[in-house]
């Protein structure tokens, strides 16, 4: 009977353990301060939060000829070497518009075409 | 007697349907008038330029896709607090019923386009890390009086960790994704999240590579929607599950004319007042209009080549959830 018992309340305890994690999107005060410190620590916006998430290039392409990129941390851009364009990396938000990209000429620099 | 009635009933219904056209027919010329007549130059089919419907309007192809950029640039950083307030709060229940329908597992990939602001991502990355929580709390239930070898299977697969779901949010338009950012940045969340900008016509993605595709109030948007569908077909993994939020026809009569008054009165005079954009939000409502129904649009889908595809109406209609399946 007491061990019945014990096995209930230890039961209840694990639930109430795992119930007690925070729901997502209330923001857990350790992450947030860590990020605030974090701000504070960095004259400019801290770099992680710029930077590419290289784990996108699993699946991101050229919409226009779906083939992989190749991503250029110098220039931060992503390069379609076959179709000679560049998609830029804004706030580490890789813009995939062909309209917006930019074309790479060994002759010509940078010539930005227009938006139609 | 009843026959009086009757013709008294259908005169007063037809009478307030012309009211209501009367009425959307100013809204037009007020529109055209604030719009500048430039903006309007009607194509027909035969001659060089396709045109397509911009609201009420009639614009060419080319034009529709920067003019409706230029509507999500301006409401973007209103889009939130617009979206609670023109539907009283209900937009949250529509999108948490699309969660609930798609019932995601754990360790899925969600492709969430027209994304903006992130609502569906933000939701779905806590649905699924929420079902595992509870899957673990049943594991562990289960595991009360755990034998030797219960206790050593459980240390060997605890090296896995919980599956990873990730929700990538495609959007079109910058504007929408940084304050989607914003909010996930705010919101803590770290992990399971990318941002990509991308026209849902040309999606940036290799094929066979989402098990979920949802397009939440965004589809009526896009110039050319078939063009869109198939894209959706092509970036799903075989047995991926396309999902489709979106305003649709309202099946009571009553009701609809409810909700057009509040549409063409209510909506605009809003968006005026809130964020100070009354063109946006007309054309907002207006593109209501303009969006195939219910069963049109299913037929859409099927001739993308999804089965099982079924709707749900949310609110007697006025919302629609489209679901198929690439087999």
């Amino acid at each position: 009977m007491s061990h019945a018992l014990r096995t209930l309340t230890t039961g209840v305890l694990i639930a109430q353990r795992s119930v007690s994690a925070q729901p997502l999107l209330r923001p857990v005060s350790a992450v947030n301060t860590r990020a605030q410190q974090r701000s504070r620590s960095d004259g400019v916006k801290g770099s992680e939060s710029q930077a590419f998430d290289v784990s996108l290039l699993e699946f991101l392409v050229c919409p226009l000829s779906k083939k992989p990129l190749r991503y250029d941390e110098r220039s931060n851009e992503l390069i379609n070497e076959e179709l000679g364009i560049a998609y830029p990396i804004i706030d580490g938000i890789p813009n995939m518009i062909p309209q917006d990209a930019r074309m790479i000429h060994k002759t010509a620099a940078t010539e930005k075409p227009t938006e139609s | 007697m009843a026959v009086s009635i009757r013709t008294l009933a259908l005169r007063f219904f037809s009478d307030s349907t012309r009211n209501i056209h009367n009425v959307s027919g100013c809204r037009i010329k007020h529109l055209r008038c604030r719009a500048g007549i430039t903006g309007c130059r009607g194509y027909s089919d035969s001659t060089e330029g396709r045109s397509t419907h911009f609201g009420f309007q009639t614009v060419p192809e080319g034009e529709k896709a920067e003019k409706v950029y230029k509507v999500f640039e301006s409401v973007a950083k209103k889009y939130d607090v617009m979206n609670d307030a023109m539907s009283l709060g209900i937009h949250r229940l529509w999108k948490d019923t699309l969660l609930h329908i798609m019932n995601p597992q754990p360790g899925l990939r969600l492709l969430d386009t027209a994304g903006g602001t992130g609502d569906i991502s933000f939701r779905f990355l806590e649905y699924t890390r929420s079902m595992y929580d509870r899957q673990q709390r049943l594991r562990a239930k289960s595991h009360q009086t755990p034998s030797w070898q219960d206790i050593t299977d459980h240390y060997v697969s605890d090296d896995a960790g919980p599956p990873r779901s990730c929700a990538v949010v495609c959007d079109i338009n910058k504007e929408m994704l940084k304050v989607g950012k914003q909010r996930a940045e705010k919101a803590g969340i770290t992990t399971g999240l990318s941002w990509v900008v991308g026209n849902a016509e040309e999606l940036p993605f290799d094929d066979d590579q989402f098990d979920i595709y949802t397009i939440a109030f965004g589809i009526r948007n896009v110039t050319h929607i078939e063009q869109a569908l198939q894209e959706a077909f092509r970036v799903l993994k075989p047995g991926g599950r396309f999902m489709c939020l979106e305003f649709s026809k309202v099946t009571n009569p009553l009701l609809a004319r409810l909700y057009d008054t509040y549409s063409f009165q209510m909506i605009p005079v809003l968006g005026e007042v809130i964020a100070g954009d009354w063109k946006s939000y007309q054309y907002l409502v207006e593109s209501i209009r303009k969006f195939p129904d219910q069963e049109t649009f299913k037929e859409m889908i099927e001739d993308a080549g999804f089965f099982c595809v079924q709707y749900f109406n949310l609110t007697g209609g006025i919302v629609a959830i489209h679901s198929g399946f690439k087999l």
